[in-house]
Order: structure tokens, then sequence, then C-alpha cells
């Protein structure tokens, strides 16, 4: 009798246990943003399934271009609301995974992570973006290839030099991609340009850098 | 009477792991957050600051965070600006150096991002992360 109420009451403490009172709708959050936003805002939706108010005591990010808001301090029993994390995307691509740690007063389930993922479109890829001569190396022009990421397309590029010391050539190369041999006029002393490109039809600019520097290249 | 008593208590312990199990199960494919990086692309603070003016120093840092204080010498270079603030890294870099990047501690990943943009779209060679970040530099200040 004495072994069945033991199991009872841990099959009753367990069971306490397993009960979160802030019950969340989702933890984790896929975004799939624009080319061009500026950022990402993933809404994580909880409801107090509780019996007594849940408070937050802290709620922090992975990373500094992430910000979290809690509508209140507070949840009373029964209420719902949301935590809003806003991804700054800035120049970032490909996929980016940033989490952010909520912390609550709620003895069973004090603490939970939240996982952000935005999935930010490429509508270019550059390879390399930057090329480099050493002093006294033969100026011969060397090559960027550029090709249209996924679910995008490039008819036609343009590129400009910032500087008249470094020539620039565009050619198609099929299906998308381009390849831009960058020269520089002599590589007797240190210079550098940044090239801008420009797809046809895209209000998005794209970088990459050209320099002669003043040691000898290791390229 | 004992023995089920054990019996009942392994039972009720297995029953606790299983959620456990299913979400290491379920979530094995997930993406973390942090980006793995090998061993030999890491470097401490004493072996950085050994290679003394072979070594540029890059800040992976959010502006603000760079502007309140940084490694002496250091060039920010983050992705909220990476665009703009790649070609000012650029020329202070130079083929013979090898490049340090650091963020605020060792649970951040923007250092790892960074290092890994240089590789990767500049092709730059002798690109390293900072064991332990700023929080690390401050210590062995």
């Amino acid at each position: 009798m004495r072994t069945r109420i033991l199991a009872f009451t841990l099959s009753i403490v367990i069971c306490a246990a397993a009960h979160a009172e802030l019950k969340w709708e989702q933890t984790t959050v896929e975004l799939h943003p624009a080319s061009t936003d500026k950022e990402a805002v993933g809404h994580f939706k909880y409801q107090n399934t509780g019996d007594k108010s849940v408070r937050f005591k802290s709620v922090h990010t992975s990373c500094g271009c992430t910000a979290a808001q809690t509508q209140k301090d507070e949840v009373p029993p029964g209420e719902k609301g949301e935590i809003t994390a806003t991804f700054k995307i800035g120049d970032r691509t490909g996929t980016q995974v940033k989490t952010v740690t909520v912390d609550t007063d709620d003895p069973v389930n004090a603490t939970t992570v939240l996982t952000l993922k935005a999935v930010i479109p490429q509508e270019l890829e550059i390879n390399p973006t930057f090329v480099f001569w050493g002093q006294g190396e033969a100026p011969k022009p060397k090559t960027i290839v550029v090709r249209a990421g996924k679910d995008f397309s490039v008819k036609q590029l343009k590129v400009t030099s910032s500087s008249p010391d470094f020539e620039t050539k565009v050619a198609e190369t099929g299906k998308g991609q381009f390849k831009i041999d960058v020269q520089p006029h002599d590589t007797s002393r240190n210079m550098a340009a940044t090239l801008t490109i420009q797809p046809e039809g895209s209000s998005k600019t794209f970088y990459a850098m050209a320099r002669v520097t003043n040691a000898p290249a290791i390229q | 009477m004992k023995s089920s008593l054990v019996r009942q208590a392994l039972i009720l312990v297995a029953l606790a792991f299983l959620p456990g199990i299913g979400q290491a199960i379920y979530f094995r494919d997930k993406v973390s957050w942090q980006s793995p990086i090998p061993a030999s692309e890491m470097v401490t603070v004493a072996q950085a600051r050994a290679w003394g003016a072979n070594a540029i120093w890059v800040d992976a840092r959010p502006d603000v965070e760079f502007e309140r204080e940084h490694v002496p010498g250091a060039v920010p270079l983050n992705e909220d600006r990476w665009n703009e603030l790649l070609p000012q890294f650029l020329a202070a870099w130079s083929p013979e150096k090898s490049i340090v990047v650091y963020c605020s501690s060792q649970s951040c990943n923007a250092s790892r991002e960074v290092a890994r943009r240089l590789r990767d779209e500049a092709q730059l060679k002798n690109v390293f992360v900072l064991k332990g970040g700023w929080e690390e530099w401050l210590k062995k200040k």
C-alpha cells in the first residue's frame, strides 16, 4: 500500500514538473525577408495557462543585431501576449540564427530559449569580393565571378570603379553568370578602388574591392 | 516489496527522460546559432599579442560598443555596415599580417561570421578568431 502511495506521489510531482505555466505557441520562428528589407520581426506568442502570475525577470538576445521586447512585465493567469524579436539585417547574407533567452520567476520552467531564423535572399554571389596585387607585380587582370542567386535572374551588370587607376571589363559567361576583369594601370604604388556592381533592374547595389598593396603579393 | 519500489522508481525515471530523448532526436539536424570553427582558426590573447605589429585586430562588435572602447589600433568591421567598413579594413590590411577578429565574449558569434566572410568572400588568409573575445582581452589587459 505504502509503495503505491509513494509511486502515486512521485507521479504527481513529475506531472507537476512537466506543466509549464507560460505556454509558448512556438519557440522557433523562421522568417523570409525580401532582399531589400532592413529588418525582420519575429512574434513569439504565449499564454499563461497556470493559476498564478508569471513575471519576466530578463530577456536577452544572442546578438547585438537583435532586440527583444516584452509587452508587459507580468502575465496574469489566463492572459496571452507575445515577445517580439527584431533582427536588424544590415549587410548580413544567408541564413541567420539568433536566440532570445527569456528568464521568468516560474519555478518549474524558468528559462525558455526562443529561436529566430532569418533566411536572407542573396541576389548576387560575388567571388571573390577582393582582388589585390603586390607592389611591382605584373599588372595583369584578375577576375571576379558574379552569378545570380537562387530565385533571381540578372540580364546585365553595370560595374564602375571609384578610381581611374583600375579598369574593369564585364563579360557575360551564360546562365546568369558574369566575369569582371579588373586591371590596375600600374603596380608601382599603393592604391585602391571600390567597384560598384549594379544589376539591371535591381534597387540593390553590391561592392567589390581592388587594391595594390605595398607588400609583395602572396595570393 | 523493496524490488517493486525500485522497479517503479526506475520506470518513473525512464518516463522523465523520454521528452529529453525525443527532443534530442527531433532537433538533431537543427542549425546551431553558433558557427562551428576549427581550433586551428582560434587564437588566444597571448598568441595574438605575440604577433605584435604583424597582426591586424578587427572589432566585429556593433558600432556603439566599438566607440565605447576597443583594442588599441583595432579596425571596426561588423555585419551591420559590412559594405561600408570593408574598404576601410582592406586599406589597413597587408598580406603579411595575420587578422585577429573579436566580438564581446566566448558566446558571441559575430567574430566567427566576420572571419568566415573574410576567408570565403574576400579570400583572405591567416584569419583567426580571438578566444574569449573582448571580455578575455580585458582580463589580460
